[in-house]
């Protein structure tokens, strides 16, 4: 096979390095073009923060070329060396995508995310042109594999991070979160991750407040919010459905008892804290009040730890969805080879041939029915001369030309159905033809 | 037969995310309920009477109703994974009820009558309702405690979010007052003529409209905002147990007229 894979990823060099070969929507665009000037048909480069893959259609000595022109393309000559990227050819880079895009082979296990942005370099080649009819099995293979692997394994379930273990917990709690209010208590780095999953959940309205008001403002920017001031935030509590808090405080900011009176004032409705705080921002007695779930970093870090665990242990399972799915493409593939098809096309047409002979040969006397033998035969190898010729000679053509070719001559005669064994299927088509 | 392969389907679903059991648990449950239908009819008309003469027709009714009530609960919430813990309880009725059910040609003719029929119907619907509350009541508490204790398994896993199960322990404790409520109207205009023994004052016709009158004002309290959460989930589990003992300890030892 002669897809060839050229890339960075986390295995192969740091994020300083990663970035530099990061492509945009654009110059991803541009560049297929290029390629497509430099002979290469069939191209599909898609970049995310963990990776940067190009895949084409070509020779193994290519591959040179091929990670040259990604560096060249972001400028990058001084601060990427051609050693930080990784080069697959033939079945080894199907086997490559099929485990990216199953998630297998990302930073995250189970990363949901990768799978659609394959697909935007996937649609970003097929608008340019240059995703040709071996790369569009191959990619649309690497979907249906994702897609397998994802719903047949448990490998994207459970959180993996403790923002959105927070997010994944308050979904256990809380039916929709369109109707629900957040209070985020600081600005921190999980509080603010915390609070853009919370957007990506579409919460009801996010109040934000923070002991300096310019970071309290900066990420209510960021996640859509509105700041209150922390002074005075207790007083707001009553409207609040979740709180996420992580401030520097040696004392607590919320007390079991101020919770007992925020909850008289707002009857008793379910309450959800996260205090992601060192030291504690909650007094821990708030998690036996009755309707109210209080969780802290630890837990929430104990929750994770579980998940990660458990997406680890489907692994083998994914891995045997993707050894089914790439025998699969390659029986597909090897059905394209010129020989077979040859093989099977003269099969069919000679059992034709046979059945036909043997069904009027009562039509004929004895003496000529070598001779209708030998006629038909004659006449069925002229008619298959050409096109038998002109499928042993591709060679001058582009591989993508070639196994389209080989693809449509099988789907035009239904030599796949042939040679899965139903002949006679075929023959009874001919027959009531 | 039928139930048993319903149970097990959502089993499956539940327990092991098995594809098939997930697509067709739903479709196999309506199958399901449209034979016990066509079951009971034929029953009616095979013998001239509602099956509601003996217990074990009466099992047969109850496994019904609770089906029908939690696929009616089922596709109002969207909510699949509850099916494996309330169909037991219909499966385990009807398994009572085909082992042991006998075909009845001779019965009083007070239980031939059609508003007897209508008057249990309901009331077992409402019974129905009732344990489906009392069992999501039962689940959300589960899984209450289970998030508070950072217990990370299976009902975590699988079942709905607190929010879903209170909504579909509410739907069914509203079902129960309703059908509840028809089967006391419908009592009300039947039994004085039916019985002379008829009484006001018979235990089990008061403590039915206890009940009534119980999961009335919990809809009311419910819905002036005052009870939520856990609360309510309690009182449908207290509801289902006093309903089990009007049922039992009433019924076989108070009541006079009316005991069926």
């Amino acid at each position: 096979m002669n897809l060839l894979c050229v890339g960075i990823s986390h295995h192969t060099a740091p994020i300083e390095v990663r970035e530099k070969l990061w492509f945009s929507d654009d110059e991803a665009l541009s560049s297929l073009l290029v390629l497509k000037e430099h002979g290469f048909g069939e191209a599909v480069l898609f970049s995310t923060c963990n990776r940067t893959e190009l895949y084409t259609v070509g020779k193994e000595s290519q591959i040179g070329f091929l990670k040259e022109f990604l560096i060249e393309r972001k400028t990058s000559q001084q601060n990427v060396p051609p050693s930080s990227l990784f080069s697959l050819g033939g079945q080894s880079s199907t086997r490559h995508l099929f485990e990216v895009a199953a998630g297998i082979d990302s930073m995250i296990l189970g990363d949901v995310q990768i799978l659609s942005q394959i697909k935007d370099g996937y649609h970003r080649s097929q608008n340019q042109g240059t995703l040709g009819f071996l790369l569009n099995k191959i990619f649309q293979s690497a979907f249906h594999t994702g897609k397998r692997v994802r719903t047949e394994t448990n490998i994207s379930e459970g959180a993996i991070s403790v923002s959105y273990g927070a997010v994944e917990l308050a979904g256990k709690i809380f039916d929709r979160l369109d109707k629900k209010t957040a209070l985020v208590i600081g600005a921190g780095e999980t509080a603010e991750l915390t609070a853009k999953h919370l957007r990506g959940k579409e919460i009801g309205s996010l109040l934000i407040t923070n002991r300096t008001t310019e970071k309290a403002e900066a990420l209510a920017k960021k996640v859509g919010g509105s700041v209150i001031p922390f002074d005075s935030f207790q007083r707001r509590l009553n409207e609040v459905d979740i709180i996420i808090s992580s401030v520097d405080s040696k004392e607590y900011i919320l007390t079991a008892d101020d919770i007992v009176r925020m909850n008289k004032a707002r009857d008793s409705t379910t309450l959800f804290i996260i205090d992601i705080g060192v030291p504690r921002n909650i007094d821990p007695r708030a998690k036996d009040l009755n309707n109210v779930f209080l969780y802290d970093i630890d837990t929430l870090q104990m929750m994770v730890n579980e998940n990660i665990q458990k997406r680890s242990g489907t692994v083998p399972e994914a891995k045997r969805i993707i050894d089914q799915e790439l025998r699969e493409f390659t029986q597909w593939y090897s059905s394209l080879e010129a020989h077979p098809t040859i093989g099977d096309l003269r099969d069919l047409v000679e059992q034709i041939r046979k059945d036909e002979v043997e069904k009027n040969a009562n039509r004929f006397q004895p003496s000529d029915r070598e001779l209708l033998d030998i006629v038909t035969k004659r006449i069925v190898n002229k008619i298959l001369h050409t096109p038998l010729v002109n499928l042993k000679n591709g060679h001058e053509e582009s591989v993508s030309d070639r196994v389209q070719k080989i693809a449509v001559v099988r789907k035009l005669f239904g030599l796949d159905e042939i040679s899965t064994g139903s002949v006679g299927s075929h023959k009874d088509r001919v027959n009531g033809s | 037969m039928l139930y048993f392969f319903v149970v097990w389907a959502y089993g499956k679903a539940f327990f092991a995310d098995t594809i098939w059991a997930k697509r067709y648990k739903t479709p196999l449950l309506v199958v399901t309920l449209f034979f016990h239908a066509l079951y009971l009819v034929w029953r009616t008309i095979q013998f001239d009477h509602p099956p509601i003469t003996t217990v074990f027709e009466i099992l047969t009714l109850l496994a019904f109703s609770i089906a029908f009530v939690y696929l009616f609960i089922e596709l109002r919430s969207k909510a699949k994974g509850t099916g494996y813990f309330i169909l037991n309880i219909a499966f385990f009725f009807q398994l009572g009820s085909s082992l042991f059910i006998q075909d009845l040609l001779e019965v009083p003719e007070v239980l031939r009558s059609n508003l007897l029929g209508l008057h249990v119907s309901t009331a077992l619907f409402g019974y129905s309702a009732i344990t489906i509350s009392a069992a999501y009541g039962f689940l959300y508490l589960m899984l209450y405690h289970q998030i508070k204790a950072n217990q990370f398994g299976v009902i975590y896993k699988k079942l709905p979010n607190l929010e879903t199960l209170e909504r579909m322990s509410f739907s069914a404790f509203k079902l129960a007052f309703l059908f509840l409520g028809l089967a006391i109207l419908v009592g009300f205009v039947w039994l004085p003529k039916a019985n002379v023994e008829f009484s006001y004052t018979d235990p089990k016709l008061v403590g039915t409209l206890a009940i009534w009158a119980l999961y009335g004002m919990g809809i009311l309290a419910k819905r002036s905002g005052g009870w939520k959460g856990r609360r309510v989930m309690i009182l449908s589990i207290c509801g289902f147990v006093v309903s089990l003992f009007s049922m039992t300890v009433v019924n076989v030892f108070f009541s006079e007229f009316h005991k069926f």
